[in-house]
């Protein structure tokens, strides 16, 4: 039904009506650019609301996959140290057993060799017990732990390097993903075993005046094992690095679509809200000149 | 037969004009009266004599005041008004249900959760740190403080909106009372003279209110009575009489485990009430019956179901036979939630030491922290196949959903309703610049009734000079 008659109360109500809608638009407007989002109650968005818990769910959870892929990296990289240390001072004891081996040596260069070879020894067993943070990187990653190689002792002839290991035999998986895992840790007992033996014998051979290149095999065994590892770490240390740029490019096409979904698009707030204004001044303007038509001015009864 | 009857047609037409000018004055001071339906005069004539051998008529009277208005219109307004107010409270409850369960900003139920996982995806990469433990143990007791308290609001919601639902049922007894009150009088004012048009705004006004509450319909009885009933047909009030007021009874249990309220009709023995909810399922009572019974509920339900999974599968974990803790003690029995649902969800660890996050004896082993960070993403079956943090998305996004489309319906309605308003107020508001004019109508009318006493006085004076 056309409307073909208005009261003074209705003229007035309309008025009133549109003012207080564009002021609620306006203050929308203003909301949205002050805090910067589009909506900050799901009824505005319900779609947007459900999508900014989701996203920040994701986010959080990918921070997390990152601070582990970081924490992983930082054990694996310390572990590639430890392992490279450890060739070097194999490698020295194939030097010091190639020496010795000729037989053209004084018994004195024999004690002196054998000096050096505890030193290694000790050395070794030092690198074993290497720790990251408190961690120790080749025993489980136990926290505050006792040293997981026992120290040799001074006299090596009671050293029995098979039961100087009494750390963790648990491996340690960082979680890098909703599903992914990888191994950080690497046993300190299968890894550095075979080398503490070949170094312990090649010193009772150097001690006793024994055979010492029958040791050679066992320290090249020793290197094998340490080189192993190390490509092994080097792997892991790899695939952490991928996943930690996979967790990156994550993170940032998530915030893309946060931003997206929430974020308020400031050109078209501000445009929208000059409008508003405009709107606003023109319904005053237009309701300051209701009140002038009226006969009530122009009737002289 | 007056001396002459010009005297008596200016003397009853200056009577009628100034009756007229009356009622536009009466209109002019009412131009922002709500609800007030204006007046015109209805000007009759007279009945002829015959005079010098002719009939003349002998001028004007007012035979009534009568309102300007559409009754059809006054009927669909009632039903509008109905509507509009159920689809309003329902709409007001919703939002602030969404209120409630807003997770868009932080911090929130939403970062509880996704922090008390943090937590566990960092005891993993140190299950022997003892601030990793207490952060977990912080993270869990945040997580269920936030359930009690989300579950709280909503419960607090629902007493409100019960309190709502009483005042309002108890509130439109005097809806009733007036209209009974009121149909007496306009029969007694309708008998007599024509006081009964500013009595019919008042009881309109009251139907008005009444209709607000729950849906009527409304007969007129022939003596200016109306007979008002509820849409299924039970009689509120019949003349002068409120035959049934609504009565309020306790039903059902609340969230809070107070005892929640039904409107109905006492009983015509005197013994108790009849709940009658058929009757009472339309307008505002039914609006915030459909928010306390259905979506309230609905809310809770989905935080109470939130946090019994979360407590069964965190305490799986934890009191799996092979967890130890950080001294090495089994964890089979220190369960880390307690509680019966979101409202008294409870973290039962006090010593961080206790957290079960190894499998082994082995020093440094995060197996089962590994599976409690799992948690985060695994979809679990009472959770609809979701993820925690999903299902609490997807439970935002269906209240906001509900409220959304509250807020549409309730537009829609109070749209109809103010379109039909508007057409009441075109027809029945005052318009000044009309007033105005009759005003101005009126008194030259009353000027020109002057003139002709001048008129035949002048007359009469010239025929006593002659005489």
């Amino acid at each position: 039904m056309a409307i073909s008659r208005i009261s003074d109360a209705q003229e007035f109500g309309f008025l009133t009506d549109r003012v207080g809608r564009q002021q609620v638009a306006i203050n929308d407007l203003e909301e949205q650019i002050a805090s910067g989002t589009k909506f900050s109650n799901p009824v505005q968005d319900p779609l947007g609301a459900a999508q900014v818990v989701r996203l920040n769910g994701s986010l959080s959870a990918l921070t997390q996959y990152s601070s582990s892929t970081q924490f992983g990296s930082d054990v694996l990289g310390a572990e590639d140290d430890a392992l490279g240390q450890a060739g070097n001072l194999l490698t020295r004891a194939q030097e010091i057993a190639t020496q010795q081996a000729s037989g053209l040596v004084s018994a004195s260069d024999r004690t002196a060799a054998a000096d050096e070879v505890q030193g290694l020894i000790e050395s070794l067993t030092a690198l074993g017990n290497t720790e990251q943070a408190g961690r120790r990187v080749f025993g489980g990653l136990a926290l505050d732990a006792p040293q997981p190689f026992a120290p040799p002792p001074d006299d090596l002839t009671t050293y029995d390097p098979s039961t100087a290991y009494t750390g963790s035999t648990q491996d340690f998986y960082v979680k890098t993903g909703a599903t992914e895992r990888v191994r950080i840790s690497t046993r300190g007992d299968t890894v550095f075993q075979s080398s503490l033996q070949a170094l312990t014998d090649l010193w009772t051979a150097l001690h006793t005046n024994g055979d010492v290149s029958g040791t050679l095999s066992g320290l090249a065994q020793g290197q094998a094992d340490l080189s192993a590892e190390r490509a092994s770490v080097g792997a892991r240390e790899a695939q952490l690095l991928d996943r930690s740029g996979q967790v990156t490019n994550l993170t940032t096409q998530n915030q893309a679509t946060l931003s997206g979904v929430q974020d308020t698009n400031l050109a078209t707030v501000l445009t929208q809200l000059a409008q508003a204004q405009t709107a606003l001044q023109a319904t005053l303007a237009e309701g300051a000149q209701l009140a002038q038509l009226s006969l009530v001015d122009l009737l002289k009864v | 037969m007056a001396i002459s009857p010009a005297f008596s047609i200016a003397q009853r037409a200056l009577l009628a004009n100034e009756t007229a000018l009356g009622v536009v004055s009466d209109d002019i001071a009412n131009v922002n009266t709500p609800g007030f339906t204006r007046q015109i005069p209805e000007f009759t004539s007279d009945p002829p004599v015959p005079m010098n051998g002719v009939v003349v008529g002998m001028g004007s009277h007012i035979a009534s005041v009568t309102q300007v208005l559409d009754p059809l219109l006054q009927r669909r307004l009632l039903g509008a008004e109905t509507d509009s107010q159920q689809q309003g409270a329902l709409r007001d409850q919703l939002d602030a249900l969404a209120g409630i369960v807003n997770d868009v900003n932080s911090p929130s139920l939403a970062s509880a959760l996704t922090g008390f996982f943090d937590a566990a995806d960092a005891l993993a990469r140190n299950p022997g740190g003892l601030a990793e433990r207490q952060t977990l143990l912080g993270s869990a007791t945040t997580l269920a403080a936030d359930l009690n308290q989300r579950h709280s609001d909503v419960a607090a919601l629902q007493r409100a909106t019960d309190a709502s639902y009483v005042n309002a049922a108890t509130g439109a007894n005097d809806d009733l009372r007036k209209i009974a009150a009121l149909n007496v009088s306009i029969v007694a004012a309708d008998s007599g003279s024509q006081q009964a048009n500013e009595l019919q705004d008042e009881r309109r006004q009251a139907l008005g209110s009444l209709a607000g509450v729950v849906g009527i319909a409304t007969v007129d009885n022939t003596d200016g009575s109306v007979t008002v009933s509820t849409l299924n047909g039970v009689v509120l009030v019949d003349h002068g009489s409120v035959v049934n007021p609504i009565a309020v009874t306790t039903s059902g249990v609340g969230l809070d485990g107070a005892p929640l309220h039904q409107a109905g009709i006492p009983d015509p023995s005197g013994a108790g009430v009849i709940a009658l909810p058929a009757a009472f399922a339309t307008g505002q009572l039914a609006g915030l019956a459909e928010a306390r019974d259905q979506q309230l509920p609905a809310a809770a339900t989905a935080l109470d179901n939130l946090a019994v999974t979360l407590r069964d599968q965190v305490n799986a974990i934890q009191t799996d036979p092979a967890a130890l803790d950080l001294n090495r003690n089994p964890t089979a029995g220190v369960p880390l939630f307690g509680g019966t649902g979101a409202g008294d969800l409870s973290v039962l660890i006090s010593d961080p030491r206790q957290i079960g996050a190894a499998l082994s004896a082995q020093p440094g082993d995060n197996q089962n922290a590994l599976r409690l960070a799992d948690l985060r993403t695994t979809p679990i079956a009472s959770l609809g196949g979701s993820a925690f943090t999903d299902y609490l998305a997807a439970e935002q996004g269906r209240v906001g959903e509900d409220a959304s489309r509250a807020e549409d319906t309730a537009t829609a309605s109070s749209g109809i309703q103010q379109q039909l308003q508007t057409q009441r107020d075109s027809l029945s508001g005052v318009n000044l610049n009309e007033e105005m004019t009759n005003l101005l109508k009126y008194q030259r009318a009353f000027q020109a009734a002057a003139q002709i006493i001048n008129a035949v006085n002048a007359t009469f004076d010239d025929l006593f000079q002659a005489i």
